[in-house]
């Protein structure tokens, strides 16, 4: 018996009855529809969470931060410079990020990029325009190979004069120094954020003006005076270019886009001239208050090739004595948690599912009672056995491919309903239906439907011929 | 004329022995016969005599209790269920009391179906299931589905569904116990025919002696056993003890 002649003779007696049909189909419509649904959310909530680690900095990179006691590690070998007077042993040691640090990030296995962070909060000025900003010093090879949009100019250069390099969202922080608004969150349009308007600030042809002593400036501004009483004199401002603009919107947010960057290198001299003889603020100081020649970064900037190898690294790291933070503890625990979620949404839907097979399994075994006599009379003209089990089992089959395919588009539909409905919390859509979810979910409707079918169709291939034709 | 090749079928000491509770009945008690190629037979008897158990063994459709079922050379009481319907669906058709038509297909197309199983392309099973309506003379009703028909049209589309599969040996289980007088003659005379025609063996149960007599052998059957063999062609009678 041929293959065509099999699935046509299965497809004409579910055609026979279609109103029986129709019902059996209906149910694998809805179990289908469920688990599809359910997993669909189950898979959104966890790209949703994916998306969020990706703009906090995606998943191979390590933020070190310097250990400055009090709480956290023992220094075991540590090659930092500390300062030698501290011979109390009770108190920890600081442990703290400089130039020799660096490099020895960067010879660790698998470390790709170990850039020095040193911020600092500056006040910037064009015009009535006036933002109190962070910027943000990196080493230039870290700045080439953080993958940044440049949207115009070019990341800053190396070695040479301070140059800064804009993020897309900085434009939002600059206020109108006369009145103190704000343009962009004054008139913020939540709808149609196109329509948002920003502080008249150019970045790239006209000078910056930088204030680095944002203490000095405030105390003159406010009339404070010095330990001698006399008025703070306002301290000076310097004229900074900028090199580039990061590609983006106002409201599009990323790892870099609310930085300022620029040239570690060039930022530490800017800080040694602006300061000559002063603390530079937020540097350490030993005990007796005095800063420390070198300039010690705020944080360091890791890179690894892989993020197999990230929680390696940052034990090294923290083996030194450094406080060590990646996405991946964070990713893990996402995931952990969004896999329960699957796994009980799936099974809400898998109920659904199983009832449905019941229901395939009831229908076609009401199917072969009614047939008896049918199928005693396809054995006793030479039918083959296996050919009537597999007639049936294309029967349970098509009621799986047909509830499974129509299941699918109740799907979509459900999924784009809740996408809809949820528009305001999940921009990118909360059930989320992959390709291969489409797939699987046919596969398993199929399969489902022909397992639900086998004990019924082995029992129509045992069925007695003789028994079957006898009852005349 | 008795032929002297081969007998087509050969049963060698046939017992069925069904048990019913505690009894046991012999439904068939040490059976012998031979059926030659083109001979038309008829086992007759009455009922409950064990007619249907007899035929129903010669088809496969049973396994005896104990006893040798040949045809064409081949064993059937030493075959599976697969083998069997594999060895209907080759050598044997199969006519119904009950017509047993599928009532969802129309004349054609249930006389087309024994060549669905096995594996004839469509356009030349509806050609050779056309060709057998004509011959059966239901050219007027080959769309007809069987509640459309009466029941002599219906035992004429069961004849030519066993018959297109150009069978070595075709079995009919009191083929018109559904059928009033008339129609039994017309059907009776339709078989022998066509049976004649292509040379082809058929073995017939009745209860009805004049029925049994359309047959070119008569095996008279009691409780199991074959008590007379009537020859029509020689006009002889042989009895067996
Ligand atoms: N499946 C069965 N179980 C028990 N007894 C049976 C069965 N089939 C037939 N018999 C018995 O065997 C005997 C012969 O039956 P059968 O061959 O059908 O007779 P008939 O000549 O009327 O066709 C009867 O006595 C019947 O009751
Ligand atoms: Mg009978």
């Amino acid at each position: 018996m041929s293959v065509k002649d099999l699935l046509k003779m299965s497809l004409s007696s579910l055609w026979r009855r279609k109103l029986r049909t129709i019902l059996t189909v209906l149910g694998v419509v809805i179990g289908t529809a469920s688990i599809v649904v359910m997993i669909s959310l189950g898979l959104g909530l966890n790209k949703v969470s994916m998306e969020q680690i990706e703009q906090y900095g995606g998943l191979t990179t390590i933020n070190v931060y310097s250990n400055d006691g009090g709480y956290g590690y023992y220094g075991g070998g540590v090659a930092v410079s500390v300062d030698g007077s501290d011979s109390d042993s009770d108190s920890q040691e600081p442990v703290r990020i400089d130039d020799a640090a660096i490099e020895q990030f960067k010879h660790m296995e698998h470390v790709e990029v170990a850039s020095p962070i040193l911020s600092t909060w500056v006040l910037l000025r064009q015009g009535v325009w006036e933002s109190s900003a962070s910027i943000r010093g990196m080493s230039h090879e870290a700045l080439e190979k953080m993958d940044i949009d440049i949207k115009e100019g070019s990341l800053p250069e190396e070695g040479g004069e301070l140059q800064f390099f804009y993020g897309n969202t900085v434009i939002t922080d600059f206020y109108n120094s006369k009145t103190g608004q704000n343009p962009y969150y004054e008139n913020y349009d939540y709808e149609h954020p196109e329509n948002n308007t920003t502080a008249d600030v150019d970045f790239m042809n006209t000078p910056m003006f930088v204030i680095f002593d944002t203490d000095a400036y405030y105390n003159s501004q406010y009339g404070g005076t010095d330990e001698n009483g006399a008025p703070v004199p306002a301290p000076k401002k310097y004229m900074v270019p900028g090199c580039g603009l990061m590609a983006g919107s106002p409201e599009e947010w990323g790892e870099n886009s609310n930085s300022i960057l620029c040239d570690v290198e060039a930022l530490k001299a800017q800080l040694k001239k602006v300061f000559k003889g002063k603390a530079i603020p937020g540097q350490p100081t030993n005990k007796s208050g005095k800063p420390y020649k070198e300039i010690y970064y705020n944080q360091a900037y890791i890179r690894v090739d892989d993020m197999d190898y990230v929680t390696d690294v940052q034990d090294q790291i923290r083996a030194l004595g450094f406080q060590a933070e990646s996405n991946v503890e964070w990713m893990n625990q996402v995931q952990e948690q969004s896999r329960s979620i699957q796994m009980a949404l799936g099974g809400i839907g898998a109920v659904s599912f199983f009832v449905a097979a019941i229901g395939i399994a009831n229908t076609m075994m009401m199917s072969i009672y009614e047939r008896t006599k049918e199928i005693g009379v396809m054995k006793v003209l030479g039918c083959d056995m296996g050919a009537i089990r597999n007639m049936f089992l294309a029967e349970a089959g098509f009621i799986g491919l047909i509830g499974g395919a129509v299941g699918l588009l109740l799907s979509y539909g459900i999924s784009s309903i809740i996408n809809f409905v949820t528009k305001a919390t999940y921009e990118s859509g909360i059930s989320y239906i992959p390709f291969y979810l489409v797939l699987l979910a046919m596969i398993f409707a199929v399969f489902m439907g022909m397992l639900a079918g086998l004990f019924p169709a082995l029992r129509a291939m045992r069925l007695s011929a003789l028994a079957a034709i006898r009852n005349e | 004329m008795v032929q002297e090749r081969e007998p087509v079928i050969q049963v060698k000491n046939l017992y069925k022995i069904y048990r019913v509770g505690r009894n046991k009945v012999r439904a068939l008690n040490g059976v012998d016969l031979e059926i030659y190629r083109g001979e038309f037979c008829s086992i007759v008897g009455t009922s409950g005599s064990g007619k249907s158990t007899m035929l129903n063994m010669l088809a496969g459709l049973e396994k005896p209790t104990k006893g040798e079922v040949i045809i064409s050379g081949e064993h059937l009481e030493r075959m599976n269920e697969n083998q069997l319907v594999r060895f209907r669906r080759e050598h044997v058709g199969f006519i119904f009391q009950s017509f047993n038509l599928l009532g969802t297909m129309n004349a054609k197309e249930n006389v087309a179906l024994p060549l669905t199983f096995r594996g004839v392309p469509k356009k030349v099973r509806m050609d050779k299931a056309d060709k057998m309506l004509d011959l059966v003379g239901l050219r007027k009703h080959k769309t007809h589905k069987p509640n459309e028909m009466s029941g002599g049209q219906q035992q004429r589309v069961g004849v030519a569904r066993a018959l297109v599969v150009d069978p070595e040996i075709i079995f009919a289980d009191e083929p018109t116990g559904n059928l009033d007088s008339n129609t039994s003659a017309e059907v009776m005379e339709l078989m022998k025919k066509i049976v004649r025609e292509q040379n082809q063996t058929l073995v017939m149960v009745t209860h009805d002696n004049h029925l049994a007599s359309f047959a070119d052998r008569i095996f008279h059957i009691i409780d199991g056993k074959i008590v007379k063999i009537e020859d029509n062609r020689k006009n002889r009678e042989v009895v067996e003890a």
